[in-house]
């Protein structure tokens, strides 16, 4: 028990908004990114880019 | 309630995430008319394709407009090789004869399941020339892993619906004219100019040939076989990149039994 009072002794209390995890923050950031920049290539890249495609024959109606 | 900035950004990140997913969908479907296959055709009766569905055929139905019928059966498509132009628009209509198939055109978003009684029906729009393999991914049975098929898109101006058929005796006897019934069809709208050539020993006669589109033109060519002699003679008739051929065979005197016969292949 003596030890636990010893470390409890080095607490430092923070507010709030003093947290700052900036590497959390940082890591997370990163993997929207990734997340941000992998929808883009799946939708645009290999979705769309990969024709033939199936497109609306409503839409064909409207032109034809 | 006290949220911390940190969590407050990636609320906002996460909703505009959401919200930016929603707006690259909508902007695929309304701006660029990408569709998903749905169950809006008819059904139709797998037991009688024939008379519901018709033979499986590629239609022309408008400028650069095509129909494909397709029917997919234990374990194989029909038509094999389905065969479309470039720079076109072509509907799938697939329908299934016995169990569910699947009709996935290899490396594309052409993939549907393949219902009987359901006709699955896509439009496609084929740019560029290429050749694609249609798959099933449905398990539908033993030899589920063998059901594959062809798609070609051939460039536009390879393109023809022209079929060439004749009908030709095979046996004359010495004196009498041999008549050469030659057909060619034309199955797309446009009319088909086009040169018919027949071949029969060193003489060439052509003529000149104009089938409506959708329609049949016929036109005889006729041969006296005095001309030829008696013994074999091959003959050779054309329409554009499509031949026909065979032997013609002038004897002295026709046997009894022997009708003539007719060589329609």
């Amino acid at each position: 028990m003596g030890q636990a009072t010893e470390e409890s002794e080095q607490l430092q209390e923070i507010g709030h908004d003093e947290y700052d995890p900036v590497g959390t923050l940082a890591l997370i950031g990163l993997y929207f990114l990734i997340l941000v920049f992998l929808w883009l290539f799946v939708y645009f890249v290999e979705f769309l880019g990969n024709d033939p495609t199936v497109i609306g024959t409503m839409l064909i109606g409207g032109i034809a | 309630m006290n949220i911390h900035s940190y969590e407050k950004l990636w609320l906002i990140a996460a909703l505009l995430l959401i919200v930016g997913f929603i707006a690259t969908i909508t902007y695929g479907s309304v701006g660029l008319g990408i569709a998903m296959i749905d169950d809006s055709e008819d059904t139709v009766n797998p037991g009688s394709l024939d008379e519901d569905f018709g033979e499986p055929r590629v239609e022309h139905v408008g400028e650069n407009e095509y129909e494909a019928y397709v029917i997919a059966q234990t374990f194989t498509y029909r038509p094999d090789p389905i065969e479309v132009p470039a720079d076109s628009e072509v509907t799938f209509y697939v329908t299934s004869r016995d169990v569910i198939h699947s009709f996935s055109v290899v490396g594309t978003n052409v993939n549907t399941m393949v219902i009987p009684g359901e006709v699955s029906s896509m439009t496609v729009e084929f740019d560029d020339p290429g050749e694609y393999g249609i798959v099933c991914n449905e398990y539908c049975g033993d030899f589920h892993h063998t059901m594959e098929g062809q798609l070609h898109v051939v460039p536009e101006d390879e393109f023809d619906m022209t079929e060439l058929s004749v009908e030709a005796d095979d046996e004359v006897e010495l004196g009498d004219e041999a008549t050469f019934n030659v057909s060619v069809e034309n199955g797309m709208l446009d009319d088909l100019e086009t040169t018919a050539s027949f071949e029969i020993g060193d003489e060439t006669v052509e003529e000149e040939i104009t089938v409506a589109g959708e329609s049949t033109e016929e036109t005889t060519f006729t041969v006296d076989s005095s001309d030829l002699g008696e013994g074999d003679h091959d003959w050779t008739i054309t329409v554009d990149d499509y031949e026909e051929s065979g032997t013609l065979t002038v004897v002295d005197e026709l046997e009894e039994e022997n009708d003539g016969g007719n060589n329609d292949e």
